[in-house]
């Protein structure tokens, strides 16, 4: 295969500038993720440590295989909403290895408001469910949480996608096979009891693990009775009185242990084939998109220089390079699997979305897995491009991504506005994983544009009823949506929200990418369905 | 990157990769891993194992002429058909606005001597800046445009005369 030759100059001074900046941006990045990763804070680990638990992301790392890498979730989940009071949504989240074979992982953080679920901690076991239903991937709770975050109820009990969707799932992915297994190191309660009773195997901690519909105030409360939460619904009761839980641990540890046992004994089925290849690093550093990406947003650069960075041996086979050059497409190995990558280099005409929707199709039916690398402002506007049908052009696009049914990855570089996101595996495309980088931009279009869009239309109202705009009043319509889209527009509050899966340090995109698909290659690949394209 | 030299008429095909300060090259299957420092210009000091190697590359008009321990190779990069090679990707500026968008930066004016890669005007569209760059180094004859007009995707901007027909 041919090799992207690169044209960086990285002594230059703009390289150098440009590579300070970005790595400005990802020293604020890792310091907001420590923050998060410590959870409730000193005094909140030192009550927990004192109750005989270890704490959640230890865990973690007693249950994974020693050495094998952990691909987490929205570390910053929350970031920034209800007063701060919820780093990392108070539970962590994410695909690791246990005994050779990829797991979800959704543990509990006891430290952040006693494990209690807040509207985002909710969001995000939905998604690490959705993540294990997409791959087939078998999903062990590590459990430690009160249950709905009662003043927020209204948010997080009642609707579709809220607090019983996680129970919803649970049958569901057992219908489908997948092993649900779950491991009681702290209080289950009320709803949380039945993570642990729909599970296929659960385990319970004496002494710390507990499962009760109601805890002791409540049925105090209801009925008079008095009893202790250890004989309402401990570890003894529910091993050997109701059948509630299937095995009995001492500790965190002998727990853990146990789940590592179950995993041990599931009989997963083989993974699905990819044409696999011994991995090469690129031939250039990958650090070197620090000085690539410009500092100025504005500024235009060649994608292909970020992708010589990600992928194997910098080796790209080109698609159709002459033709609709905004978009580059082609074939590439990222640590050794076979993907076809699609990244915007400029505004999407007719020409490259065509482009775009005839090598979705082909990696389709080669059912090879897809990569977005998204740096897109949107499809190409104006009367000339509207006449030239660019709606239906992008809507072949769009239809492409949609019935692509191979793993699909989506990687926000740089801008997401508009349409373009729709074209380029947005979140509502559902790719197996979306990351963002930290200097990437999201919003419906870009402040200045929506604006202008929203003084024009107020123009014209005032306009009917022989009325005009002083310059002040022009601004104070302006300025408040400009600092809105600059707000919104951050990656941080995106990933509070989860819009994404995380912001991640670009040089960890190839590494994430090549766990991404080896997650994927649990579930079998669908052959390639498209829908009707409007020619 | 593959390269394909030429020795006394025989063709080398070598493998090479850089990883980090390293090289690894790879030649007949076999790998050699070599670390390799510029002193200055055309003087490489050359790790290879235990073995310092110190050689002087001077570039002909065709040819590389190496000097190492005393003896002189006459080398010469040759394409071969259906090998593996790089992609070159020229970088060439391109004086037809690459979209339909506003002028907001012309850096130039009739008469100015421009240097082939000088940014001569600066095209705002769909949120992005893009650069006309200028593709040799030449004489501004004329700017079709003026700052804030509208300009057509493929329209050219500016006419230059290049310098050799100066």
């Amino acid at each position: 295969m041919d090799v992207i030759e690169s044209n960086i100059n990285t002594s230059s001074k703009e390289f150098k500038e440009n590579f300070n900046h970005y790595e400005k941006l990802v020293t604020d990045l890792k310091k907001e993720i420590a923050i998060a990763s410590k959870g409730g804070g000193e005094d909140k680990i030192k009550l927990h440590i004192s109750r005989n638990k270890i704490l959640a992301r230890e865990r973690i790392d007693a249950l994974l295989d020693p050495d094998t890498p952990f691909m987490e979730f929205n570390t910053l989940a929350a970031h920034g909403m209800y007063k701060n009071r919820a780093p990392c949504a108070g539970i962590v989240t994410g695909i690791g290895i246990v005994h050779g074979r990829e797991v979800i992982i959704v543990a509990n953080d006891a430290t952040v408001t006693g494990g209690t679920y807040y509207p985002m901690t909710v969001k995000k076991h939905l998604r690490a469910q959705e993540i294990a239903m997409k791959n087939n991937l078998p999903c062990i709770y590590l459990v430690d949480s009160g249950g709905a975050f009662l003043p927020m109820q209204d948010e997080v009990f009642p609707d579709r996608e809220h607090f019983g969707r996680i129970f919803f799932n649970q049958a569901k992915m057992s219908s489908m096979g997948i092993p649900q297994i779950a491991v009681v190191m702290g209080s289950c309660t009320a709803g949380g009891a039945y993570v642990p009773a729909m599970s296929d195997e659960t385990v319970i901690v004496k002494g710390t693990g507990t499962i009760f519909l109601g805890g002791p105030p409540l049925v105090k409360a209801a009925t008079g009775e008095e009893v202790s939460a250890e004989d309402l619904g401990g570890a003894d009761i529910h091993c050997r009185i109701s059948g509630v839980s299937d095995h009995y641990a001492h500790g965190d540890l002998e727990a853990i242990h146990i789940a590592r046992n179950i995993v041990e004994n599931l009989n997963r089925p083989e993974k699905t084939y990819l044409d696999i290849k011994k991995p090469e690093d690129p031939l250039y550093d990958i650090r070197e998109i620090y000085g690539i990406i410009p500092k100025d947003s504005r500024k235009t650069y060649d994608v292909r220089e970020i992708i010589a960075r990600i992928i194997d041996g910098s080796k790209f086979h080109e698609f159709k390079e002459l033709y609709g050059n905004t978009l580059i497409c082609g074939f590439a190995r990222i640590m050794g699997y076979p993907v076809g990558i699609l990244a915007n280099n400029g505004v999407l005409f007719s020409e490259s979305a065509l482009k775009g929707s005839h090598f979705i199709e082909m990696c389709g039916q080669r059912k090879i897995p897809l990569v977005f690398l998204q740096n897109i402002t949107g499809f190409m506007v104006g009367s000339k491009y509207e006449s030239g049908g660019i709606a239906k052009d992008g809507a072949k696009m769009v239809s492409a991504v949609t019935c692509a049914e191979v793993p699909k990855f989506t990687v926000v570089i740089g801008g997401s506005f508009g349409a373009g996101n729709y074209g380029m595996c947005g979140r509502a495309y559902e790719p197996r994983q979306l990351w963002m980088w930290p200097n990437s931009r999201i919003s419906v279009m870009g402040g200045e544009q929506a604006a202008n869009v929203l003084l024009t239309v107020k123009r014209d109202q005032l306009w009917r009823k022989g009325k005009e705009l002083t310059k002040k009043e022009e601004k104070d319509i302006k300025m408040p949506i400009l600092k809105k889209y600059e707000t919104e527009g951050s990656p941080y509050y995106s990933t509070s929200r989860i819009w994404d899966d995380g912001v991640i340090d670009p040089v960890d995109t190839r590494m994430l990418l090549g766990l991404g698909i080896s997650a994927s290659l649990n579930s079998p690949i669908p052959d390639w369905k498209p829908g009707v394209f409007r020619m | 990157m593959f390269i394909n030299y030429e020795h006394e008429n025989n063709v080398y095909n070598v493998s090479v990769e850089r990883r980090k300060d390293l090289y690894f090259i790879t030649y007949d299957n076999t790998e050699y891993k070599v670390k390799a420092e510029e002193i200055k210009p055309g003087h490489l000091k050359i790790k290879l194992g235990d073995r310092i190697i110190k050689s002087v590359i001077t570039t002909g008009k065709k040819d590389k002429f190496v000097f190492t321990d005393g003896n002189v190779f006459k080398v010469k990069n040759v394409e071969l058909s259906g090998a593996i090679k790089t992609k070159k990707r020229k970088e060439e500026g391109n004086l037809n606005s690459p979209i339909s968008g506003k002028i907001v930066n012309i850096k130039i004016k009739n008469g100015d001597i421009a240097k082939k890669g000088d940014v001569l005007m600066v095209i705002e569209a769909m949120k992005m800046e893009y650069l006309i760059r200028a593709p040799f180094n030449g004489k501004i004859k004329k700017v079709n445009f003026k700052e804030k007009d509208q300009i057509e995707i493929g329209q050219k901007t500016i006419d230059i005369i290049k310098k050799e027909e100066a």
